[in-house]
């Protein structure tokens, strides 16, 4: 082997690296080294003048690896690649030494980080000393998209998808689009009916020619990487034919079983076969497996006797199809914080204690009761409603530690809703601070107060309990510093949001990662949003943090437009730092594929043999292998082991 | 209470211990598990079943379609004030 020329590069990142490590000296050592034949310090090495310097030095001394001991690879690898290669030498023969996060930012004594700056550099060289020249892979592309979730960002996403011209498969698992949004009854600030503003999307959706649109389908598993992915889905029964069914409703009327409707978070009941709103799309019956008697027509089957379009086969089975897709859009949303957590605001011991989903079916027009504000337990019109907010929210002890964002607005909204529907009726809202941050925002809130004149106390609920038949309410007014006591017809807790349980699954299915509070991780929280850490995955709306619908829709337009701009190129390029076989050495024991995560290794001829497309060059295998048969390009055992003796010397 | 009044139906089951041969398939095949075997003997020396939770008979008369003897059948329960919707 000809013996390489390796040029170093040390930034003083301003004084976040100089401030520590004594860069000149780190420059000056790495001259030393047997494989450098060039090295410089300067102070931004990733400004122009810098790079130009990489570039310049590359051409004037013949070098063939570079070294950069600067910040974090995840920053500025890619920038000083791309100058190698304009300088006419592969990329991956630049290695980056990271001497500012892993380095300089967690030392006090310069001596000891110089120290440390310089054994990384050294390793970094020693490593760039047998690095191999590569290319990247290309990588065709699958020009389909998955986007898991139908509710609003899973909606939005899919239309502007299609609408660019990428064929999109909608995936939901409830028998019908909307998500959330559809049970709402108005939406702040400007009191539009949700319905009114989603359901034109949800048509436009189900009558796309690029759309296809899968409801009561899940995702069960997924395999692959960014432009080919492969998605295994379970499509549920429903047992209804929805191209047979004429929604008549006889079925509906037979059927013997009655239990709580989820759509109308059991302020209604539904039969078996049901049918979740009547804007549903699918516009299709569903029947529910498990409160029906047995899907048996002797043991009932009153429903098929009755269905003059024959839509009903209780002969349907659960089936998996395995589709194809380039990228995936994951847009799961939330579930409100369990009541039953809330113990001490009376879950199941106080009636007519409702959360704000339901509340929002009682004052919708399509809900429970027709649109009028009537009270569960006895069905009359609550004269005192008390809304607590922060339910849940901002109570690191005991629930979550953080702000659920939207419930000053719909709390505000709720009392806004309810003065219209009840004008003699008094609405009190506990709060903790009002958070109003949004274009017209703040003159909602202050209209609840102003015109509406709800009566807004600062202060939390200490307890509540069923008194005759009123609910008694002990607060506290922090403002007056006075103990409040309230006797109130119905209680509105403002519950927090929180990743859906749908959201954990798909995290599972996809691996991909979570925050601390269980909310989908954003690759990078300011730069990269809507991107998860797996390339080709991207996340939208309230599974990613909680958010309100304006919000969610801007952020399912962006992976939108991140899903675009990937599968617009002809070919992907695939990092060639993959896995390679010593076919000499290797037995077939068949170690490497059962540890290789991206299903990436298989045996040929009793060999394994990599798939360089799917193989993300993790070393899973290389770690596994007992005769070093496999290893990943430019992280040989070869490179490891000179790189922990530069370390320890 | 249900907003939308829905009702639960609700059935009577009425069983003829005398002409029970004690085969189980009523216990065997209620969907909502209403009926049990009976410790008692009818006069044939065999247990005869009984209804353990009437409350939960749905008026599917499964059970009566498949009684081999015709010993056992289901009237539905009229009476709707007892009859709320369950949960």
């Amino acid at each position: 082997m000809t013996k390489k020329r390796t040029g170093v590069f040390v930034c003083h990142c301003g004084n976040n690296i100089a401030a520590t490590v004594d860069v000149a000296r780190v420059a000056k050592e790495m001259s030393a080294e047997e494989t450098v034949v060039y090295s410089q310090d300067y102070v931004y090495m990733c400004s122009d003048p810098g790079q130009n310097a990489v570039i310049q030095a590359i051409k004037d001394n013949q070098l063939d690896s570079v070294v950069v001991s600067c910040c974090s690879p995840s920053l500025h690898e890619k920038t000083f690649r791309d100058n190698a290669t304009r300088a006419g030498i592969s990329g991956f023969t630049c290695e980056i030494a990271n001497i500012r996060e892993q380095c300089a930012w967690v030392h006090k004594d310069r001596d000891v980080g110089t120290e440390k700056a310089i054994k990384i550099s050294r390793s970094a060289v020693r490593r760039a000393g047998r690095n191999q020249s590569l290319e990247p892979i290309a990588v065709p592309v699958t020009r389909r998209v998955m986007v898991i979730g139908g509710g609003i960002a899973g909606i939005q996403a899919s239309l502007d998808m299609a609408n660019a011209g990428l064929e999109v498969l909608l995936v939901e698992k409830q028998a019908t689009l909307g998500g959330h949004m559809l049970q709402l009854s108005e939406t702040f600030p400007t009191l539009d009916c949700s319905q009114c503003i989603l359901s034109p999307k949800m048509v436009e959706v189900s009558r796309h020619p690029k759309i296809t649109v899968m409801t009561y389908c899940e995702v069960q598993e997924v395999s692959g990487s960014v432009g080919n992915f492969k998605a295994k889905i379970l499509k549920k029964p429903t047992f209804v034919d929805p191209e047979k069914c004429k929604i008549c409703d006889d079925c509906t009327q037979v059927c013997p079983v009655v239990v709580p409707n989820e759509y109308e978070l059991g302020l209604t009941a539904r039969r078996a076969i049901y049918i979740p709103y009547a804007q549903a799309i699918p516009a299709s019956y569903t029947l529910d497996e498990d409160a029906c008697l047995g899907l048996n027509p002797i043991r009932c089957g009153k429903c098929k006797d009755v269905c003059e379009a024959e839509a009903i086969n209780y002969d349907m089975r659960p089936e998996t199809v395995v589709e194809e897709v380039g990228a995936i859009v994951v847009a799961t949303g939330f579930d409100l914080y369990g009541q039953e957590n809330l113990g001490e605001y009376g879950y199941g011991k106080v009636e007519d204690v409702l959360d704000g989903l339901q509340f929002e079916r009682l004052c919708s027009a399509s809900g429970a009761t027709s649109g009028h504000v009537l009270r569960p337990s006895d069905h009359k019109v609550p004269k005192d409603v008390v809304f607590i907010q922060c339910a849940g929210s901002r109570d690191p002890a005991q629930h979550c530690a953080y702000c659920s964002k939207i419930c000053c607005m719909y709390t505000a909204k709720h009392a806004s809703l309810y003065k219209h529907h009840v004008p003699d009726g008094r609405a009190y809202v506990f709060y903790i601070d009002i958070r109003s941050g949004g274009k017209g925002y703040e003159e909602f809130v202050q209209r609840t107060m102003e015109e509406d004149g709800a009566i807004y106390l600062r202060g939390r609920v200490s307890k509540l309990y069923r008194h005759n038949d009123k609910i008694k309410v002990l607060g506290t007014d922090t403002l007056t510093g006075q103990n409040v006591e309230i006797d109130a017809d119905m209680v509105v807790l403002a519950l927090a949001m929180q990743p859906s349980k749908g959201t954990a699954d798909a995290a599972k299915v996809l691996k991909i990662g979570r925050d601390k509070d269980g909310f989908l991780a954003e690759a990078h929280p300011k730069l990269k949003p809507v991107e998860s850490v797996t390339a080709g995955i991207f996340l939208a709306g309230a599974a990613q943090g909680p958010k309100d619908i304006p919000e969610t829709v801007a952020q399912a337009g962006a992976a939108a437009a991140k899903v675009i701009a990937l599968l617009s190129q002809a070919t992907l390029s695939h990092a060639p730092t993959v896995a390679r076989v010593r076919r000499s050495h290797c037995t077939g024991c068949e170690m490497c594929v059962t540890a290789c995560p991206y299903h990436a290794i298989r045996l040929e001829n009793g060999k394994a043999v990599v798939n360089e497309v799917l193989c993300e060059g993790c070393g899973s295998c290389t770690a596994t292998c007992l005769r070093a048969a496999i290893e990943v390009k430019n992280a040989t055992q070869m490179q490891v082991f000179e790189m922990i003796e530069a370390c320890l010397a | 209470m249900f907003f939308n009044n829905l009702k639960q139906l609700h059935g009577t089951v009425y069983i003829n211990d005398i002409w029970c041969k004690g085969c189980g398939f009523c216990v065997q095949f209620c969907p909502t598990n209403v009926l049990d075997i009976s410790p008692e003997f009818n006069a044939k020396g065999y247990h005869p079943p009984y209804a353990k939770n009437p409350e939960k008979c749905h008026d599917c008369q499964y059970c009566q379609m498949i009684c081999p003897e015709f010993s056992i059948f289901v009237t539905k329960d009229n009476e709707i004030a007892k009859g709320e919707a369950e949960k």
